[in-house]
């Protein structure tokens, strides 16, 4: 029998990657900046998002695509917040959004009424670190009832965001989590990463935050 | 944990390149960073699963393992049916 080696040397995200420019074009071509928040399941993200789209949902023109294992309920929590779409991808198993699932939902959202898009990723600090979604920038969110070493065990995901909200501030005085070690573990891995202190549930520290988004959000056209 | 997701990818990958060199596929050589996000084991285990069905014909995976965030599908090996030259 004759036995080929066939050479291929094919990245294996390549196609991911591609549709991932594809959809930071489509976004650059509008002006419209995307955000890919990141945690650990129950970290907060949602309810960050929650008090975004009440301050700011409409004087940012926020949109937001969801993502989740199962059921659409944070769909379904941030639906209530804005008249805008809320695409909601539910992945069937799978551990993290791709590129091709933000492709498709950016299809039902309407850019031109858009300065300010977020992904809200499938709850998991491993997989989204390793998939491109076309996002400016990718933000990590960590809260003060998880571990403080949590950056050094999942650095990856440390590494790519370059920013940080630590959430659940209002619970520091209630539970043993050291604040500067915290902050020490993510600069460890990421010296440039950025942070917010927040407690999306109260609204504590949220101005800082907010300010963030005004300046990210795309400037309107004025009319 | 998204072994599966990548064994898929190697799967589209090897299909699209049996179309272009037609034969019975031996084994799928895989390089992958030990940075790359992945449990090699894991995503071995992964790529038996989709090896195991047409038209792959239970074809072996072999995994390279090296440094860095390498993730690439290396090369086929297939038995194209000619007599040997």
């Amino acid at each position: 029998m004759a036995v080929r080696t066939i050479e291929v040397r094919e990245k294996l995200m390549a196609r991911n990657n591609e549709l991932a420019a594809d959809v930071r074009g489509r976004l650059a071509q509008s002006g419209v900046p995307m955000f890919n928040l990141v945690s650990s399941p129950g970290s907060g993200k949602t309810t960050l998002l929650e008090r975004t789209l009440d301050l700011l949902g409409e004087e940012l023109g926020i949109a937001v695509v969801t993502g989740d294992v199962q059921t659409q309920n944070d769909a379904d929590r941030l639906a209530r917040r804005t008249r805008r779409l809320v695409q909601a991808v539910v992945t069937g198993g799978a551990c993290h959004l791709d590129a091709s699932q933000v492709l498709k939902a950016l299809e039902a959202i309407d850019l031109a009424d858009t300065r300010l898009l977020f992904v809200e990723n499938v709850g998991n600090l491993v997989c989204p670190a390793s998939w491109d979604l076309g996002e400016v920038a990718k933000i990590v969110v960590l809260s003060v009832t998880e571990g403080e070493d949590k950056p050094l065990k999942y650095p990856k995901m440390f590494q790519q965001a370059r920013y940080a909200v630590l959430n659940k501030m209002d619970l520091l005085p209630h539970v043993p989590f050291d604040l500067d070690r915290a902050v020490a573990c993510a600069r460890e891995v990421n010296p440039d990463l950025e942070f917010f202190f927040t407690s999306a549930y109260t609204g504590l520290g949220m101005e800082s935050w907010f300010d963030f988004l005004r300046r990210q959000a795309r400037v309107p056209v004025s009319a | 944990m998204h072994e599966m997701s990548i064994a898929l990818e190697v799967g589209r990958l090897v299909e699209l390149e049996l179309e272009r060199n037609p034969g019975r596929l031996l084994s799928v050589g895989v390089m992958i960073g030990d940075d790359a996000g992945l449990e090699p084991e894991s995503l071995a285990f992964c790529l038996e699963a989709v090896l195991a069905h047409p038209p792959f014909d239970g074809a072996r995976p072999v995994l390279n393992r090296v440094p860095g965030d390498t993730l690439r599908l290396e090369y086929l090996e297939i038995d194209d049916g000619r007599p040997d030259d």
